[in-house]
């Protein structure tokens, strides 16, 4: 048998034929010089993908490297899913020792399976205090809801109880049935509020502005200057753009990735990325700023608490995104009434005017009365001056010319942003931004990606999708490619999702749980601020309504009042119509699919009172954002 | 529409009898006939005859009857679905948002290019004959080809009755334009008369998007092929393009130039002549959203006005546009509102009347007199009026507008006006009480 087939058949599980093939003395001896070379490189390569502190060894590396051909992406992501199962059954044998102290045998609680502390083993492993009636413990009112309304399915209550009670930890990758929940919801408040203490904070940040501002290559770069990114695909992504002649956008390739996008070398859809400062944990979404996609910037921006203004420094470049049709202003505007309170702005190819500080201070100069106006408080802005394709800036600071600016870089800034609180004990809310099939090397099956706008999702939850008249179970959580046991609101999660039919899962659809639903609707009353538009709005007329990531078109019914910026006092009721800058209360009705037919759009959605995140909504007509508001009241 | 008979009075009463040619002409018909009217049309009816022993034997029988109108009901796609823009809902007039359109099949279930339309109209039979007692209810279908007749009592034709019967039986009139209304992963394809909107199917492939760290997500290029060819069968099936003048595509982004041109490498692939000969035909336009409310924007866009700038359609979305610009400019001179408009006409001040179709389908007699008088009174004074169709998307937005607005000659506050109507009133009132004292 030839030395290849001897590596490909071996077992990675197994370390004592690892090792046996590791004391056969020296490596690859019939490999070429060139596929030495390869594997040295390929070897490197996997490790800064790994990091150092991985628990899989070389000799793994190499051998999956072999296997596949040097084919780096591969092999990471086989070696992850080995060690992921690896470690999967070490939970398990640690759980089932887990088991055998407690006092009761394994064996009695398998013949009682139906009670709901046989189903909540995690409060008796945990806790270590297994209770005889099952109402004594702490089961979770989750739980109790779930199963008083029938909404387990029998068959699995009693397999579900005794897999996790053996299984605690382990997440499922393949299509069993979904695990029952492992923690109570209060267990898991705790151990977030004992994380907070330890662990970075998690904060989303959108980067906005103008179309062509150079928004993905500032980020582009900063991540890799922070080393989330490669210098490999650096690499390959400089290659491939000059290929096309675009070498200036290599670092935006990092997230334009449809083809679509590098063709014509602009953003169209918001791409999600993720790194961490020294303090923090961000969510980065990255926003299109051409004016066409600014639905899919606004899906992107609903899910963010921070944003990064963009702005072209060059000369000429930041007077035509923010005069006129720019996108500076819109943006700016759109992030502060999806609730955005902390603004960076980053003024950009400074390079291109000698890093003049007069041309920093005058786009300042400009800038601030418009934020502030906007509603963004002055203490709660900042200006940086920056050059993404030189890197200038944005970690550290290299150019000799820039010594006049004292502040802070630009990570050190995003560093020092402040954490919004979360609204942890609220109902759980998940706008679903994103429907697909999942494929990656954890999980697999339907997924949705969005963020947890409130509340706590895990594992083996139910979860409606509304609207529609469809649950399904939570069979697998991922945060920031990794899996976990649960999500609290403000992380960005993929949710694998079984016994659903992905025709009811939509781009706009609402996860929440079964006993705790949304209201969906199809009118409610807002009070709105108006922008900058073109014709004043009447009763009557026709707007396309955002809502996260939902996008349909609804008429503004009738017009209420008028009311005073400042006290909110009624100034006029029932006006004619609504000119720019008023700020108005007024009804809104969603439009019917087609007119006549007796299916209702409607809408998931809470009034700002109950549910702050869910509450926002903005008004677009004929391309141009017309309005913002929040919702006062809905009318089912 | 051919006009096959017509008879009437001086006084406004008398008949017409009216051939549909075509789809849009269920529209007119629609319009036309009112709650009251009698109409008389084919009918087939399955009688049942009882013989001397008890047992009963039923045939069919193709009759003509004459029926008092008390319902109608009009659906753009006939079998599919029931529409709730029936007289009913127009009894509660221009309050009733969003009627009319059509109803679009979902997604496959489309129906052929001719003869979706239809128009159901119900009521007492009026005169009596073999077969059927008088005072028995029937429900006539109105169908392409079958001769119906319209009689109206005294006064009952308007003028705005029939100017619309001159109109719709001119010859050679009707441009068709085709547009598909699309985003990603979304499209509307419409075919645009006249007089009517019709949203033959929409198409909604839901399409993955971008993931985490930029890489495509499984399935997103296999939903944009098939949602590719899913417009191309819709184009095939929709559209003939010798009777088109115009093939819109619009949509925000690139999508249009992507949907262009995979319909062209298809019918280059296929040896299409059809589509390849009209070529010049396609029209590609940007639209604001994938919506199809957008069409009202882009039917009014300078691209579309100048190829097609004496259709309805084009008129419609300028004339809005007009108003609202106005409204925008100088709020004095730009009025909306039943009792608005009718006291800025008292005053003689319209020189522009939008009004929309849906008025005078009003079950009231009186209501519709008022708003004939109106249209005519303007008229006299030499303003201009437009009536909208409540099938464009241009109407609808005029209906959720309450359903009229007029531009005015000069400027008139309306508080002014009320403040005056009060003080007259009080100086009535002060007459008649010292009359009385």
């Amino acid at each position: 048998m030839s030395r290849h087939r001897i590596v490909k058949n071996l077992d990675l599980d197994d370390e004592m034929d690892d090792q046996a093939f590791d004391s056969e003395g020296e490596d690859y001896d019939d490999m070429t010089e060139e596929q030495q070379v390869q594997m040295s490189s390929a070897l490197t390569a996997v490790h800064s993908v790994l990091g150092s502190a991985t628990p899989i060894t070389d000799r793994e590396i190499r051998s999956a490297l072999w296997d596949s051909y040097f084919d780096v992406d591969g092999t990471v992501a086989f070696l992850l899913d080995e060690l992921h199962k690896k470690e999967a059954a070490k939970a398990k044998a640690e759980a089932k020792k887990l088991a055998r102290q407690t006092s009761q045998p394994p064996s009695a609680r398998s013949t009682r399976p139906s009670t709901p502390a046989g189903s909540k083993p995690s409060t008796s492993t945990a806790k270590a205090v297994p209770k005889a009636t099952p109402l004594a413990g702490p089961v979770s009112s989750l739980r109790a809801d779930l199963e008083g309304m029938n909404l387990l399915p029998s068959s699995s209550s009693s397999t579900a109880s005794s897999a996790a009670a053996s299984e605690l930890m382990e997440v499922p990758v393949d299509n069993s049935p979904p695990p029952a929940i492992a923690m109570a919801k209060e267990k898991i408040l705790e151990e977030v509020k004992e994380r907070e203490r330890s662990e970075k904070p998690v904060l989303s940040l959108v980067v906005v502005g103008h179309v062509d501002a150079g928004k993905s290559t500032l980020m582009g770069r900063v991540l890799h200057e922070l080393g989330e990114i490669s210098d490999r695909s650096v690499e390959q992504n400089q290659r491939q753009s000059q290929k096309m002649g675009k070498g200036s956008f290599a670092y935006a390739w990092t997230f334009d990735a449809l083809e679509e996008e590098r063709e014509r070398g602009v953003t169209i859809d918001i791409s999600l990325d993720t790194f961490s400062t020294s303090t923090k944990r961000f969510t980065l979404i990255d926003a299109p700023g051409h004016r066409d996609f600014i639905p899919n910037m606004i899906s992107g921006a609903a899910q963010a608490d921070t944003a990064v203004l963009v702005v072209d420094g060059s000369s000429g470049a930041f007077e035509r995104g923010f005069e006129g049709g720019g996108q500076t202003r819109e943006h700016a505007v759109l992030v502060r009434s999806l609730g955005v309170q902390q603004l960076v702005v980053a003024v950009n190819k400074l390079d291109a005017v000698n890093w003049s500080q007069t041309r920093f201070e005058s786009i300042r100069s400009q800038l601030q009365p418009f934020l502030t106006q906007s509603g963004f408080q002055p203490t709660k802005v900042s200006f940086i001056p920056v050059g993404a394709m030189s890197g200038e800036n944005l970690v550290e600071r290299r150019e000799l010319s820039l010594d006049w600016y004292e502040g802070r870089t630009l990570v050190e800034q995003l560093d020092s942003l402040d954490v919004p609180t979360r609204a942890l004990d609220a109902p759980l809310r998940i706008p679903v931004s994103n429907v697909f099939k999942g494929q990656s090397a954890t999980a697999s099956g339907l997924a949705v990606s969005g963020r947890v706008e409130s509340g706590i999702v895990q594992v083996g939850e139910r979860l409606c999708a509304l609207p529609g008249d469809e649950s399904g179970a939570v069979r697998a959580l991922e945060v920031d490619g990794e899996l976990v046991p649960y999500a609290v609101a403000g992380v960005n999660a993929t949710v694998f999702l079984s016994g659903i039919d992905p025709l009811h899962l939509n781009v706009g659809t609402v996860l929440c749980p079964p006993h705790q639903p949304v209201p969906v609707v199809s009118s409610f009353t807002a009070q709105i601020m108006v922008f900058d538009l073109k014709y004043p709005i009447t009763a009557g007329y026709a707007v396309e309504l955002f809502h996260h990531s939902r996008d349909i078109p609804a008429t503004i019914s009738s017009l209420d009042a008028v009311l005073d910026k400042t006290s909110g006092a009624v100034t006029k009721k029932n006006p004619r119509m609504l000119t720019k800058g008023s700020s108005a209360r007024i009804h809104v009705q969603l439009r019917p699919p087609t007119s006549g037919a007796s299916r209702r759009t409607t809408i998931p959605l809470e009034s700002f009172a109950a549910n702050k995140s869910m509450g926002r909504v903005l008004f677009r007509r004929g391309g141009e954002t017309i309005a913002a508001g929040i919702v006062l009241d809905v009318i089912s | 529409m051919l006009l096959v008979k017509q008879h009437i009075e001086r006084d406004g009463s008398g008949y017409v009898t009216l051939r549909p040619q075509e789809d849009e002409d269920m529209w007119h018909a629609y319009n036309l006939i009112q709650e009251g009217d009698e109409l008389r049309g084919s009918a087939v009816r399955r009688v049942t005859t009882e013989s001397s022993t008890g047992s009963t034997s039923s045939h069919r029988v193709h009759l003509k009857l004459t029926i008092i109108v008390s319902k109608v009901l009009y659906s753009a796609l006939a079998q599919s679905e029931q529409p709730s823009s029936s007289s009913s809902a127009a009894a509660s007039g221009s309050t009733t948002p969003t009627e009319t359109l059509t109803t679009a099949p979902t997604t496959g279930a489309a129906s052929s290019t001719a003869g979706t339309a239809t128009l159901h109209v119900s009521g007492k039979v009026s005169s009596e004959n073999l077969h059927v007692k008088k005072g028995a209810f029937h429900t006539l279908d109105l169908e392409v080809g079958r001769d119906f007749t319209i009689i109206k009592q005294e006064g009952e034709w308007d003028s705005i009755a029939r100017e619309r019967i001159r109109e719709v039986t001119e010859p050679g009139r009707g441009a068709e334009v085709g547009a598909i209304v699309c985003g990603e992963g979304l499209a509307n394809i419409c075919v645009i008369t006249n007089h009517t909107t019709i949203i033959r199917q929409r198409i909604d492939v839901p399409t993955p998007r971008k993931r985490k760290g930029g890489t495509t997500a499984l399935g997103a290029d296999k939903a944009h092929s098939r949602f590719n060819q899913q417009v191309y069968a819709a184009v095939l099936r929709h559209f003939d393009f010798e009777q088109l003048k115009v093939l819109i595509i619009a949509s925000p982004g690139f999508t249009k130039d992507a949907v262009y041109q995979y319909i062209m490498e298809e019918a280059v692939r296929t040896g299409n002549k059809q589509i390849l000969q009209a070529k010049s035909k396609f029209l590609l336009l940007h639209s604001p959203s994938h919506h199809v409310h957008s069409l009202a924007q882009i039917l009014s866009s300078p691209e579309i006005s100048s190829q097609l700038k004496d259709t309805k359609f084009a008129q419609e979305g300028i004339m809005l546009d007009k108003f609202f610009k106005m409204l925008e400019e100088n709020p004095l001179r730009a009025w909306y509102g039943e009792s608005h408009v009718m006291k800025a006409a008292e005053r003689g001040a319209i020189g522009k009347l939008l009004i929309s179709d849906e008025i005078f389908r009003s079950p009231s007699v009186q209501r519709r007199k008022q708003f004939v008088k109106l249209v005519e009174d303007v008229k006299a004074y030499g303003g201009e009026v437009l009536i909208f169709s409540s099938m464009h998307e241009s109407g609808q937005q005029l209906n959720q507008l309450t359903g009229i607005a007029a531009l005015l000659t000069f400027p008139l506050d309306i508080e002014d006006v009320l403040e005056e109507e009060r003080q007259e009133a009080e100086e009535k009132g002060v007459e008649v009480t010292e009359e009385l004292s």
